[in-house]
C-alpha cells in the first residue's frame, strides 16, 4: 500500500505541472493589462504613461513570460501562491480564509446527494419495472440535468423569498446552507441514485442473495447487510469524484447563493484579472480535487477486502 | 428507539429547523440590514488604498471628512468649519473643529489632518484614486493647531473635491498598522465603528456611542446615530438583490436592477428611490480616425437616427434618465441646446449617409462608393461595444437597420474594453465618468489624455476644443466654469463625436419601517447619521 501511495503521489507532479501550465497560459493569453485595469478601476482621472510602467513593473509583468512562470511554480512548491493584485494580501492566506466555507459546502452537498440519490436508486432496483422504478428514475434524470443556475435561483424564490424559510443569500450559519446545498447535491443525487440502482440490481441477482432468501432471511435485512453493503462499493468511488466535482460546482453555487468561498473568490479574480488570485486558487483546488481521489483509492481498498494495490 | 419516536423527532427537528430559518431572515430591531450589489464591494476598506465609490461610501459611516456633500450638491462643513480658497486656487486653508477626538481618544487637529494626507500621497501606500485626485499637492502646512493650508504649485481647481472624498483616520490607529492591514480596524470619527468585515458575505458597523452628529454638516439629529448597528449584505444575484426588501431579508436594497422596480412601485410598505448621477450618462463614444466615422455625416447620422425617449419607455419603462448630450441632463453644468440638436429624424440620417458616399443600392445594407481610404461596394458596418446594458445597443441597432446601416453589439469585459481603446480598432466604445464636476470633459476630451490609462479615446483633436476643456483644470470659478463646459458641449455635439443613450439611475428601495434614510447628492451616496428603525 506504502508503494503504491507513493506511486500516486509521484504521478501528481506532472498533472499539477501541466494544470499551472494551463491556467497560467489561459490568464496571459486573454486580453487585458492588470496593471492598467487596476488603476483604471475608478471612473475619473487619466494615468500617467509613467505610473502604469511602474506598477507593471511592481507586478512583475515586464518579465519574460518562462519567468513569470517559473516564478510562480517555484513559489507554489514551497506555498508562496504570490499576492493578489486587487487585495494586495497573500493568495494562500486567502484561499484558507475561504477555504473552510466551500469544504463545508461540499460536504454538505455530497451529504444531500447522497441522502437522496441511496434510498431513490434502492427502492428503483427493489421495484425494478415498475411505475416506482420508473418514477424514480425521472427523478434522478430530472436532477441530473437540471442547470444548477437555474436549480439554485429557483430554490432562492421558493423557499427564501416566497415561503421565506431560509435566507436567500450569505453564509455562516447552518440556515443558509441548506439551499446551497441541496442545489449542489441535487445534480450528483440523480447520477447517484442511477448508479446505486444499477449496482443493486446486479447484487440482487447474486447466488449469495438468493441464498440467503431461501434461509428465510427477512428482506429488510437481506438487503441493507447483504445487499446493499455490496452494491455501495462501486458508490464510493463515484462519491469521490463527485466530491472533486462539487468542490468545482461551488464556483456557480456560491456565486448564485453570495456565499463567501474559494468559488467566488475564483470568479471575482477572473472578472478583475487578478493573475495571482486565479492560478493560485484553481491550483489550490485541483491539488484538493486529486488529493481526494487519492484517499477515495486508499479507501477503497479498506472497503473491499479483495482490492490489493501492492499485487 | 421505535420508529414511531424516530418520526416524531425527525418532525420536531424540521419545524425547529424551519422556526430558526424564519428567525434568521429577520432583521433584529436596531440592526439596519442594508443590501449591496456583491460587484461594488471594496477589496480594500480604506479609501485612501482603494479607488471605488463604494469604499468611499462605506468610509464616510466609520469617519468624517474636512468638507462633505450635501443633498443639494452644495460643499457643507464636516470636520473642517470654513475654508478659504485663493484667488488662483493655489492654495486651500481650512479652519477645524476643536472639539473632535477619533474613536481611540486620539485628538482630531491640523497635524492628524497634514498626517493623512501624506500617508495617503507617499508612495508604498499605493492610493490608486485618492492620489489622482489630490493631484500635484506641494505642502501640507500646519498653520495652527486647528487651521491647516494646502499648496499647489500651480491652479488645482477641483481640490474640495479631494477634500471631500479624503477619509480622516486617526493618525495613532495607522501608525501601528500597514496600509494593507489598516482596513480591517478603521479608526475615524464617524457614527459607526468597524465591527466586521467577512469578504464576499458582509460589512457590520456598530454605533460609536461618542459620536456627535453635531460634526457633520447633513447630519439633522445631534448625538450618536439612532440604531445599533448596520450590517452590508453583498448579494450577487441582481434578482435576489431586488427582492430581499420584499422578503423581509433586508430593510434597504441599494442599486436594484430596472426589472425589479416594478414588484416595488404599488407597494405602499416600501419607498422606492430613483437618484440621478451627474456624469457623461452611458455613451459611446466614436472612433473618428478610421472611417466610416472619421466622416462628419455618417457621425450625425448615428444620431438622427436614435430615438433615445421611444427605447427608454420600450425597455425600462421610462425609468431610466435622459441624456442628450456629452454631460447628462441632470448635471449642473449640462448644455441644454443638446436636447433640440439631433431630434430624431431618419430621412434626416439618410440624407447625410448619401452625401457621404454611403448609398443604398437596393440591399439591406449601404455600401460605399466613392468614400475616402473605402473600397467601392464594402458595406456600411459598425461595433457596438458596451460592458452592459447591450439591449440599447439592440434596440438602436434595429433602428440603424431601417437606414440601411449594420451594426453588431457585443458585450466585451473591462480588460477587453481597455485592450481595444489602446488597439484603436473599435468603432463605437462605451464610456461612462460620474462627476458632479465638469472637470470629466477633460479627461475625456483633451488629447493629452489620450494614452494609457486615459479616459480620451475617439482621437478627435481639435485646438479650440482642447483649450475649452483646458481651462476646466484651472478655472477655480463655479459659473464661468460651467460656461466653458457648455461652450465645449456645443462644440462635441456639433462634431457628433459620441452617441448619448441614456443615464442609468440607482434604484433604491427602503422599507417603511426606516426613519430618516437620506440621499446624497450623487446616486451612489446616502447618509445614515439620521436613521432610526420603527
Amino acid at each position: 500500500m506504502g508503494n503504491y501511495v507513493l506511486a500516486r503521489l509521484l504521478q501528481l507532479l506532472p498533472v499539477l505541472f501541466l494544470i499551472s501550465l494551463i491556467v497560467f497560459g489561459i490568464m496571459h493569453l486573454l486580453p487585458g493589462d492588470p496593471a492598467l485595469l487596476m488603476l483604471a478601476g475608478a471612473e475619473g482621472g487619466a494615468i500617467s504613461p509613467e505610473r502604469l510602467a511602474a506598477l507593471r513593473r511592481e507586478m512583475g509583468l515586464d518579465d519574460p513570460l518562462p519567468l513569470q512562470f517559473w516564478n510562480f511554480v517555484s513559489g507554489a512548491v514551497v506555498g508562496d501562491l504570490g499576492t493578489s493584485i486587487r487585495f494586495r494580501e497573500p493568495v494562500l492566506d486567502m484561499i484558507l480564509d475561504r477555504l473552510g466555507s466551500t469544504v463545508e459546502l461540499a460536504v454538505a452537498g455530497l451529504l444531500c446527494a447522497m441522502l437522496i440519490g441511496i434510498p431513490l436508486g434502492l427502492i428503483a432496483a427493489v421495484r425494478q419495472g415498475g411505475w416506482i422504478d420508473a418514477f424514480c428514475m425521472s427523478v434522478s434524470y430530472l436532477g441530473a440535468s437540471i442547470p444548477v443556475y437555474w436549480l439554485g435561483l429557483m430554490l432562492i424564490f421558493f423557499f427564501a423569498l416566497t415561503l421565506g424559510w431560509f435566507p436567500s443569500a450569505g453564509g455562516g450559519s447552518l440556515q443558509a446552507l441548506v439551499l446551497p446545498a441541496l442545489t449542489l447535491g441535487l445534480i450528483s443525487a440523480g447520477l447517484i441514485a442511477r448508479l446505486v440502482r444499477s449496482s443493486m440490481i446486479e447484487v440482487l441477482q447474486e447466488d449469495y442473495m438468493r441464498t440467503g432468501q431461501a434461509k428465510g432471511l427477512p428482506t429488510r435485512l437481506l438487503l441493507w447487510r447483504h445487499g446493499l453493503r455490496n452494491a455501495l462499493i462501486p458508490v464510493v468511488t463515484m462519491m469521490g469524484l463527485q466530491f472533486g466535482g462539487m468542490l468545482a460546482g461551488t464556483v456557480v453555487t456560491e456565486t448564485v447563493f453570495s456565499r463567501p468561498g474559494v468559488g467566488r473568490l475564483i470568479v471575482n479574480a477572473i472578472i478583475a484579472m487578478d493573475y495571482p488570485l486565479v492560478q493560485g486558487a484553481v491550483l489550490f483546488l485541483a491539488v484538493l480535487y486529486v488529493l481526494v481521489n487519492l484517499l477515495v483509492d486508499i479507501l477503497y481498498a479498506y472497503l473491499d477486502p479483495r482490492i490489493r494495490y501492492d499485487s | 428507539m421505535t420508529t414511531g419516536r424516530l418520526r416524531n423527532l425527525a418532525a420536531t427537528l424540521l419545524l425547529g429547523t424551519s422556526i430558526v430559518a424564519i428567525g434568521a431572515g429577520q432583521a433584529r430591531a436596531g440592526d439596519l440590514v442594508i443590501a449591496l450589489p456583491a460587484s461594488i464591494e471594496p477589496a480594500n476598506l480604506d479609501y485612501h488604498v482603494d479607488p471605488y465609490t463604494t469604499t468611499q461610501l462605506l468610509n464616510s459611516f466609520l469617519t468624517e471628512s474636512l468638507i462633505v456633500i450635501a443633498p443639494d450638491g452644495s460643499y457643507a462643513p464636516a470636520l473642517a468649519t470654513s475654508w478659504e480658497i485663493n484667488e488662483d486656487a493655489t492654495q486651500y486653508t481650512f479652519t477645524l473643529r476643536d472639539d473632535v477626538v477619533f474613536t481611540d481618544g486620539t485628538a482630531f487637529n491640523a497635524e492628524a489632518v497634514k498626517a493623512n494626507f501624506d500617508r495617503f500621497m507617499a508612495p508604498e501606500t499605493a492610493s490608486t484614486q485618492l492620489a489622482g485626485v489630490t493631484g500635484p499637492l506641494a505642502e501640507v502646512e500646519v498653520v495652527d493647531e486647528f487651521t491647516v493650508r494646502f499648496h499647489y504649485d500651480a491652479p488645482w481647481v477641483t481640490f474640495l473635491d479631494a477634500a471631500r472624498r479624503a477619509p480622516m483616520w486617526s493618525p495613532s490607529a495607522f501608525a501601528e498598522h500597514t496600509p494593507q492591514s489598516f482596513d480591517r480596524v478603521l479608526t475615524g470619527t464617524g457614527p459607526f465603528t468597524l465591527d466586521n468585515w467577512v469578504q464576499n458575505d458582509h460589512i457590520r458597523m456598530v454605533r460609536a456611542d461618542s459620536y456627535s452628529g453635531d460634526w457633520n454638516g447633513v447630519a439633522q439629529i445631534s448625538g450618536p446615530v439612532g440604531i445599533d448597528s448596520v450590517t452590508f449584505r453583498f448579494i450577487g444575484e441582481p434578482a435576489v438583490l431586488g427582492a430581499v426588501v420584499a422578503s423581509g431579508e433586508a430593510h434597504v436594497a441599494f442599486q436594484i436592477p430596472a426589472l425589479s422596480v416594478e414588484d416595488y412601485i404599488d407597494d405602499d410598505s416600501v419607498s422606492l428611490i430613483s437618484m440621478g448621477q451627474s456624469g457623461t450618462g452611458m455613451t459611446q463614444v466614436m472612433n473618428v480616425r478610421i472611417p466610416p466615422l472619421d466622416n462628419r455625416n455618417v457621425r450625425q447620422a448615428l444620431l438622427y437616427a436614435r430615438d433615445m425617449e421611444m427605447i427608454n419607455d420600450l425597455l425600462y419603462d421610462g425609468l431610466y434618465g435622459a441624456s442628450d448630450g456629452p454631460l447628462n441632463n441632470i448635471h449642473p453644468c449640462f448644455w441644454t441646446g443638446a436636447s433640440d440638436m439631433y431630434r430624431p429624424n431618419p430621412a434626416r440620417a439618410m440624407e447625410l449617409l448619401d452625401e457621404a458616399g454611403w448609398v443604398d443600392e437596393g440591399g439591406p445594407v449601404r455600401v460605399a462608393r466613392g468614400v475616402s481610404g473605402v473600397a467601392d461596394g464594402t458595406p456600411l458596418q459598425l461595433r457596438w461595444q458596451t460592458l452592459h446594458h447591450s439591449e440599447i445597443g439592440e434596440a438602436l441597432q434595429a433602428l440603424y437597420r431601417q437606414i440601411g446601416i449594420d451594426m453588431s453589439v457585443q458585450i466585451v469585459p473591462g480588460p477587453v474594453q481597455l485592450e481595444e481603446v489602446q488597439r484603436r480598432t473599435f468603432s463605437l466604445m462605451y464610456e461612462r465618468l460620474r462627476s458632479m464636476d465638469p472637470v470629466i470633459l477633460d479627461d475625456k476630451w483633451n488629447p493629452a489624455y489620450d494614452q494609457p490609462g486615459g479616459w480620451a479615446w475617439t482621437g478627435y483633436d481639435n485646438p479650440e476644443l482642447t483649450a475649452l476643456v483646458s481651462q476646466l483644470r484651472t478655472n477655480p470659478d463655479p459659473d464661468s466654469r460651467c460656461e466653458v463646459a457648455r461652450q465645449a458641449q456645443q462644440i462635441i455635439m456639433e462634431e457628433a463625436l459620441l452617441i448619448p443613450t441614456l443615464s442609468q439611475p440607482s434604484f433604491i428601495v427602503v422599507d417603511n419601517r426606516v426613519d430618516g434614510f437620506q440621499m446624497g447628492a450623487e446616486g451612489s451616496f446616502f447618509y445614515l447619521q439620521d436613521v432610526t428603525l420603527n
